[in-house]
C-alpha cells in the first residue's frame, strides 16, 4: 500500500532505490575501476585540446610552418591512442561490474521463488515472474554499465575542465559554473514526472507478456470457439496501449534532453560570443580563447548525456519494482529452520513416525477458507486413502503436509518434531509425490523419470517404468527411452505424462508417498494394472493418496473423508459404509459406473 | 539479408514516417557540424581582426551560429519522436501479423515448440526489430547523405582535404561496422538463442516447481538456470569488449581526421593558399563531422542479433498450416451428418494413427468412441474439427468431401470439451463468454448448473467474477473440467464433441454432469459424439464404436456389444469385478 501511494506521489519507492543501491556491492571494485579510467580519459582531453590550441595559435598568430608544430602533432597523436584504449577499457571494466550485478540478482531471486514454493506460485502470473527473471534483471545493465560510472564522471570531468578555465579566463568559467548546476536541476523537475509513468510502463509490459503466454497456451481452445480473430484485435489493441504508453514516456524523455541540450547550446554560444567580442577588442590572447571554447562543449557533454543515463535509472527502478516485491514476499511454505538446529532425518525414519495434523486451519490470502480445525493421524506403513467431493480442500491437505504451505493455525508434527523444524530438503526427500498434472521437463524420457536420481542406471528406470505401466508405450516411441519430449509432454498423451510421472515416484524409493489421483487419466486396464503396482509400492511405506475412483481406495488400510474443509469421518471400507452418509453416496455413484 | 528486405517491405505504409525520419535526423546533423566550424572561423577571425585593428561584419556568423543552434536542438527533438514512433507503430503491426500467422498453425503445427519460446519470439524478437529502422537504415541513410556533403565541401578548399575526411570516414562507417559485424555476428546470434533458452527453462521450471523440490531436482535446475546465466554473461562480455573497440576506434579515426586536416592545411595557410581562420574551422568541422558514422558500429553489432531474431520469426510464420482452407469454401449444411469412409491417419512419417476408420455420425445421434489411451479416439475429434488432414480416405459433411467447407465456419458449428482444457487468466464469467460473448447471466448460470459447477461458483466471494489463476491452476482439475463444460454447453450449436468429460471428477458428480448432458443434448436435438475410456452411461448411446490401436475393433449399441461377448464386454466385465471388489 506505501508503495502505491507513494508512487502516486512521482517519487520511487526508497525501498527500490536502496536496494538498487545494496546491489552495487555485487560488482566488486570494477564500477571504481570505470570511473578513474573514465577521469584518466577527461584529463588527456584537456591535454589535447592545449596541445590543438597551442597548434593552431602557433600557426596563425606566430606563421610557425608544419615542421616547428610538428612535436605537438606528435604529442597529439600519443594522447588519441591512448584515448582509445582508455575508452575501450571503461566500458569493459563498466560492463564486467553489471554482469556480476545480474548474475548475483538473477540467482538471487530464482533461489527466493524457489523457496517461496509451488503454492505461492499458482497464484502468480509465471509469464511475469518469467519477464522479471530475464528482461527484468537485463534492464539493469544498462544502470551498472552506464548511469553509476557517470553519476561520478558527471561531476569530476567537468570539475577538472572548470580548474583549467579558470586558470585560462575567468569570466567564461563563471558562465559555465553558474550555468551547469541549472542542468540537473531542470531535469529533475522533469524527471520527477516522468519516473511514475515509466513504472507503469514496465508494469503494463510484464502484463502484455503475461497476456501473450495465456493466448498462445490457449490458442487451440480459442480457435475451438473462433475467438482467435476477436483475440487478434485484443492483441492489437494491448500492443497499441503499450506503444502508447511508451511514447508518452519517451516524449517526457526527450522533452528533458531538448531543455537539457538547449540550455547548454545557448551556454556555449554564450561563451563564443564573449571570447569572439574580446578578441576583437583586444582583451584576451587568442590561445586561451581557442583553449576555453575547445573545452566548453566537453564541459557539457556530460551533463548533456544525462538524459539518457536518467532513462536508464528510470527503466532500472521500473525493473527492479517487481524484484523488490517478490523478494518481500514471505515464503508461506516452510522456512528453513536455524542453522544447525534443523533435524535431520535418517533411513526410513518418516515411514516408522506417525504423522499428525492438528488442528489446522489454512485460509488463502485471497480469502477463501479452505480447511478449518482439521485433524488428522497419518500411521507409520499404513496406506491412507482421502476421499471427498470436489473443492473439499484434499489438494491444501497435501500441499500442507508438503511443506508447501503453512496452517495459519494448528501443526504437523513428524513423531514429535513439528514440521517447520525439520530441514525442508531433509522433509522432502522423504516422500515421492505424483500431482495431479504432472510436468515434463526438456530432456528425454529417461531424464524425466530420473528426475529426482539423476545417476540411476538405465536398467532402474526401467523397471521404475515396468512397475508404472510405461514401459511398453516408451520402448515404442520412436527413440525409446531417449525419446526427447517437450513442454507439457507434446506428443504424449496425458495418461502416457502420468505413467512417466508414476515412475519418478518408484524410482526415488521414498518411504512416504503421496499420490495426488494418482490413476486419473489412465484406461480401465492401465489403471487395474498401476492399481497393482500402487500395491506394491505400498509395502513398507506409508501412502497417502487423493482418489475420486473408489476402486483405488479399496486397497487403503483407512480411509479419510473430507467435507467442507474437515475431516468428517475417519475408517475402513466397511466401517465407513456403515456410518459416512457422504462415503455411501459416493460408493452407489461408483456402482453407477459399471 | 532476405529476410531484411522482406521486412523492410513491411515497412511500406510507413513510408511517409521513414522519410521524415531520416530528414529531420540529417539536417540535425548538419546543423552541429556547421554550428562547430563557423565558431571555430568566427573567433579566429574576430582575433585576427582585432590584432589588426580592422573592422568585420560579425552579424552574419553569429546570425548562422544562432540558427545552428536552434535548428539542431528541435532538429533533434523532432528526429527522437518521428522515430519512435513509425518504430513502435510497425512492431504493434508486427506483433498482430505474428499472432496472425501463428493462428493458422495451431495446434497441429506448434506441438514441437515449447511456449516460453514462442513467447520470446512473438515479444523479445519482435521488439529487438526495433533496431532495423531505429539503429540501422535511419543512422546509415544519414551516413551515405552527409559523408556525400563533406567530401564535397572539403573539395572546394583542397582534394587532398577531401581524401583523408573521405577516407577516415570511410574506414569508421564502412570498414570498422563490417568487421564489427563479422566478429560479432555468432555472438549475436547465440545471445539471442541463449536468452530464449533461458525464458523456456524458466517456464519449465516455474510451472513444476513443486515436482522439482520434492525430487530433489531443484538445486539441479537451479544450477542449470545459473548456467545459462553465466553463458548469456560471457557471451555478453565478449559482445561489449567488441563494442568498447569499436568506440574506441571510431574516436580514433575522428582525431586523425581532425590531425590529417592540420598536417595537411597548416602548409596551405603557410602558403596563404588558405586563409588562417579556416585551420580552426577546418580542425573543427572533421571533428565534428564524426557525428555521422557514429551509430554506425553499434548498428552493424546489433544487426548479427536482429538477422538472428528475424530468421526466428519468419521459420515460424513459413510454415504451412496443417490443414489448408478452401479458396471458395461450400455453405455450411442445415443438418451436420458426417461420414468416415476408409480414413486413415498418421502423424509426419510416423506409423498409422487410425486404420480404415469408417463410421456414420449422424444429426441428434449420440455416438461414443471407447478404447484405451493412445488407440487413437482423439485423433478422430481433431480431424473432423478440421486441425489435421487424413492421409487418405474421405470425411463427408453432408455428402461433401470436408476439405470443401471453411474450418472456421465448421467450428462455429461445434461444441467441444477437449481432454487438456484451457481456462484463461480471466474471470470464469470471461471464460464461459468466450463461448457466446452475447449470452445473458440467465444462460450462463443455466450452463452452469447442468455441469453442477454454479453452487461452487456462486459459493465464491466473487461469484462468476471470481479470478482463475494462469491455466486455471486455482480451481482444481475437476472444477476446471466443470467449466469447461459448461462453456461447450453455453455455445449451444448442432455438435458436441467430449473428449473425456468426466475426467477428474469424483464418480457422483461425474454420473449426474454425464445425466445431465445427455439431456440436454436429447432436447435441443444435438448430435454427442462422446470419447471416452470409461465405460459409464453408455446405455444412453445411439452407438459405440470400440477402439484399439487406431482400429475399430467392434460397433453396435450397449445391449448388442455386450451379448457379442467381445472385448467391450471384457472391459465390462472387469469393471464389474472391481466393482463388486469394492462393494464387498
Amino acid at each position: 500500500m506505501t508503495r502505491e501511494t507513494e508512487s502516486r506521489r512521482g517519487k520511487p519507492d526508497p525501498a527500490i532505490t536502496t536496494a538498487l543501491n545494496n546491489w552495487k556491492t555485487h560488482s566488486g571494485f570494477w564500477l571504481k575501476a570505470a570511473v578513474a579510467i573514465g577521469m584518466s580519459a577527461g584529463l588527456l582531453l584537456i591535454a589535447q585540446a592545449w596541445l590543438l590550441a597551442t597548434t593552431i595559435n602557433a600557426v596563425v598568430f606566430s606563421k610557425a610552418a608544419l615542421a616547428d608544430v610538428m612535436p605537438w602533432l606528435w604529442g597529439m597523436l600519443a594522447i588519441f591512442l591512448l584515448r582509445a584504449g582508455l575508452a575501450w577499457a571503461s566500458e569493459q571494466a563498466a560492463f564486467h561490474a553489471a554482469i556480476q550485478v545480474k548474475l548475483a540478482i538473477r540467482t538471487q531471486l530464482y533461489g527466493h521463488v524457489q523457496k517461496l514454493g509451488p503454492a505461492w506460485l499458482s497464484n502468480e502470473r509465471s509469464g511475469d515472474i518469467i519477464n522479471t527473471l530475464s528482461d527484468g534483471v537485463e534492464a539493469l545493465e544498462a544502470y551498472y554499465a552506464r548511469y553509476i560510472p557517470a553519476m561520478s564522471l558527471i561531476v569530476l570531468v567537468p570539475l577538472a575542465i572548470l580548474v583549467f578555465v579558470f586558470g585560462s579566463d575567468w569570466i567564461s568559467a563563471l558562465i559555465m559554473l553558474v550555468t551547469a548546476p541549472l542542468i540537473p536541476l531542470f531535469m529533475i523537475l522533469i524527471g520527477k514526472g516522468t519516473e511514475k509513468r515509466n513504472q507503469q510502463q514496465w508494469k503494463s509490459l510484464a502484463r502484455m507478456s503475461a497476456h501473450f503466454l495465456d493466448v498462445i497456451q490457449g490458442l487451440t481452445t480459442l480457435k475451438l470457439f473462433n475467438a482467435s480473430r476477436r483475440e487478434a484485435q485484443v492483441v492489437a489493441q494491448i500492443s497499441d496501449e503499450y506503444r502508447k504508453g511508451t511514447m508518452s514516456v519517451l516524449r517526457i524523455a526527450f522533452l528533458s534532453s531538448f531543455a537539457l541540450e538547449f540550455l547548454a547550446t545557448v551556454s556555449i554560444a554564450l561563451v563564443a560570443v564573449l571570447i569572439g567580442f574580446r578578441l576583437f577588442w583586444g582583451e584576451m590572447d587568442f590561445f586561451y580563447g581557442l583553449f576555453v571554447l575547445l573545452l566548453v562543449p566537453e564541459f557539457y557533454l556530460p551533463l548533456r548525456n544525462m538524459g539518457t543515463q536518467y532513462h536508464a535509472r528510470m527503466e532500472a527502478i521500473g525493473a527492479a519494482e517487481r524484484m523488490v516485491e517478490i523478494l518481500g514476499e514471505e515464503a508461506s511454505s516452510l522456512p528453513a529452520p536455524l542453522a544447525g538446529e534443523g533435524l535431520g532425518m535418517g533411513g526410513k525414519e518418516a515411514a516408522s513416525l506417525p504423522i499428525r495434523l492438528q488442528n489446522i486451519d489454512f485460509t488463502y490470502p485471497d480469502g477463501r477458507q479452505a480447511l478449518k480445525d482439521l485433524s488428522l493421524e497419518i500411521r507409520p506403513n499404513e496406506t491412507l486413502a482421502i476421499v471427498g467431493p470436489s473443492g473439499s480442500g484434499k489438494t491444501t491437505l497435501i500441499n500442507l503436509l508438503m511443506g508447501f504451505l503453512q496452517p495459519q493455525s494448528g501443526q504437523i508434527l513428524i513423531g514429535d518434531s513439528p514440521l517447520p523444524a525439520i530441514e525442508p530438503e531433509a522433509w522432502r526427500a522423504q516422500f515421492a509425490w505424483l500431482p495431479q498434472k504432472p510436468q515434463l521437463f526438456p530432456g528425454t524420457v529417461a531424464d524425466n523419470i530420473r528426475l529426482g536420481n539423476p545417476q540411476a542406471s538405465l536398467e532402474a528406470v526401467q523397471a521404475a517404468a515396468e512397475q508404472a505401466q510405461a514401459h511398453a508405450f516408451i520402448a515404442a516411441l520412436p527413440q525409446g527411452y531417449e525419446t526427447i519430449v517437450g513442454e507439457a509432454g507434446q506428443g504424449l498423451s496425458g495418461g502416457q505424462i502420468q505413467r512417466i510421472a508414476l515412475a519418478r515416484a518408484f524410482l526415488k524409493d521414498a518411504p512416504l508417498v503421496i499420490l495426488d489421483e494418482a490413476t486419473a487419466n489412465l484406461d480401465m486396464e492401465s489403471e487395474t494394472l498401476v492399481q497393482a503396482a500402487v500395491q506394491k509400492l505400498a509395502q513398507g511405506r506409508t501412502l497417502i493418496m487423493i482418489a475420486h475412483r473408489l476402486r483405488t481406495v479399496r486397497s487403503a488400510s483407512r480411509i479419510a473423508v473430507i467435507d467442507h474443509g474437515q475431516v468428517a469421518q475417519v475408517g475402513t471400507h466397511a466401517e465407513l459404509l456403515e456410518t459416512s452418509p457422504v462415503y455411501r453416496q459416493m460408493v452407489q455413484a461408483y456402482g453407477g459406473e459399471a | 539479408m532476405n529476410d531484411l528486405l522482406r521486412l523492410l517491405r513491411m515497412f511500406k505504409p510507413y513510408w511517409g514516417w521513414t522519410v521524415l525520419g531520416i530528414f529531420l535526423s540529417f539536417i540535425t546533423l548538419l546543423a552541429n557540424v556547421g554550428l562547430m566550424a563557423v565558431s571555430g572561423w568566427f573567433i579566429s577571425a574576430m582575433a585576427m581582426a582585432g590584432a589588426a585593428g580592422v573592422t568585420m561584419n560579425y552579424f552574419t556568423p553569429s546570425a548562422l551560429i544562432r540558427l545552428a543552434a536552434i535548428v539542431r536542438t528541435a532538429g533533434r527533438y523532432g528526429e527522437r519522436l518521428v522515430t519512435h514512433e513509425a518504430t513502435f507503430r510497425l512492431l504493434a503491426e508486427l506483433r498482430v501479423w505474428f499472432y496472425q500467422q501463428l493462428e493458422p498453425l495451431a495446434p497441429a503445427r506448434l506441438e514441437a515448440y515449447r511456449s516460453g519460446d514462442l513467447l520470446s519470439r512473438i515479444r523479445a524478437d519482435i521488439d529487438k526489430l526495433d533496431t532495423v529502422y531505429l539503429r540501422l537504415l535511419v543512422p546509415l541513410v544519414v551516413a551515405m547523405l552527409a559523408t556525400l556533403v563533406f567530401v564535397v565541401v572539403l573539395l572546394f578548399y583542397h582534394p587532398l582535404l577531401a581524401l583523408v575526411e573521405g577516407t577516415l570516414l570511410l574506414v569508421a562507417g564502412v570498414f570498422i561496422p563490417w568487421l564489427m559485424n563479422r566478429l560479432g555476428h555468432t555472438t549475436g546470434q547465440q545471445i539471442v538463442a541463449t536468452k530464449a533458452q533461458m525464458r523456456a527453462a524458466l517456464v519449465n521450471d516455474l510451472q513444476g516447481m513443486g515436482e522439482l523440490l520434492v525430487y530433489g531436482a531443484a538445486a539441479s535446475h537451479a544450477s542449470e538456470i545459473n548456467r545459462l546465466s553465466h553463458e548469456l554473461a560471457r557471451q555478453q562480455q565478449a559482445m561489449s569488449g567488441l563494442q568498447g573497440v569499436a568506440q574506441g576506434a571510431l574516436g580514433l579515426c575522428a582525431n586523425l581526421a581532425m590531425w590529417g586536416m592540420l598536417l595537411v592545411a597548416i602548409p596551405l595557410v603557410s602558403d596563404g593558399r588558405l586563409a588562417p581562420p579556416e585551420l580552426a574551422m577546418l580542425a573543427l568541422f572533421a571533428l565534428a563531422s564524426f557525428e555521422a558514422v557514429m551509430p554506425l558500429p553499434l548498428a552493424f553489432q546489433t544487426l548479427g542479433e536482429t538477422l538472428a531474431a528475424l530468421r526466428r520469426i519468419f521459420e515460424l510464420t513459413d510454415m504451412q498450416p496443417a490443414v489448408l482452407e478452401p479458396q471458395q469454401p461450400l455453405p455450411m449444411p442445415h443438418t451436420f451428418h458426417f461420414a468416415f469412409k476408409d480414413v486413415v491417419f498418421r502423424y509426419g512419417e510416423n506409423a498409422d494413427t487410425l486404420h480404415n476408420i469408417t463410421l456414420d455420425f449422424s444429426p441428434a445421434s449420440k455416438l461414443a468412441v471407447v478404447g484405451a489411451t493412445g488407440s487413437g479416439k482423439s485423433t478422430l475429434a481433431s480431424l473432423l474439427l478440421r486441425f489435421r488432414e487424413s492421409a487418405s480416405g474421405e470425411i463427408l459433411l453432408a455428402g461433401q468431401p470436408i476439405q470443401h467447407y471453411s474450418g472456421e465456419a465448421l467450428r462455429q458449428h461445434i461444441a467441444v470439451v477437449p481432454q487438456q482444457t484451457h481456462l484463461f487468466n480471466a474471470t470464469i464469467r470471461d471464460n464461459l463468454l468466450l463461448a457466446k460473448p452475447d449470452a445473458d447471466q440467465a444462460a450462463i448460470e443455466a450452463a452452469c448448473r447442468l455441469a453442477l459447477i454454479h453452487d461452487f461458483i456462486s459459493s465464491q466471494p466473487q461469484g462468476y467474477d471470481t479470478w482463475v489463476g494462469e491455466t486455471g491452476v486455482r480451481l482444481s482439475g475437476g472444477q476446471a473440467k466443470r467449466v469447461a463444460i459448461a462453456r461447450a454447453l453455453l455455445k449451444n450449436v448442432p455438435v458436441l464433441i467430449l473428449d473425456e468429460p468426466t475426467e477428474g471428477l469424483d464418480p457422483e458428480t461425474a454420473r449426474q454432469v454425464m445425466h445431465n448432458i445427455v439431456g440436454h443434448v436429447q432436447i435441443n436435438q444435438q448430435s454427442l459424439l462422446l470419447i471416452t475410456h470409461r465405460l459409464q452411461g453408455l446405455e444412453q448411446m445411439d452407438n459405440i464404436h470400440v477402439m484399439d490401436a487406431g482400429h475399430i475393433i467392434e460397433s453396435g449399441t450397449h445391449a448388442g456389444l455386450l451379448a457379442a461377448q467381445g472385448h467391450y464386454h471384457y472391459l465390462t466385465s472387469i469393471n464389474k469385478l472391481l466393482v463388486e471388489q469394492t462393494k464387498s
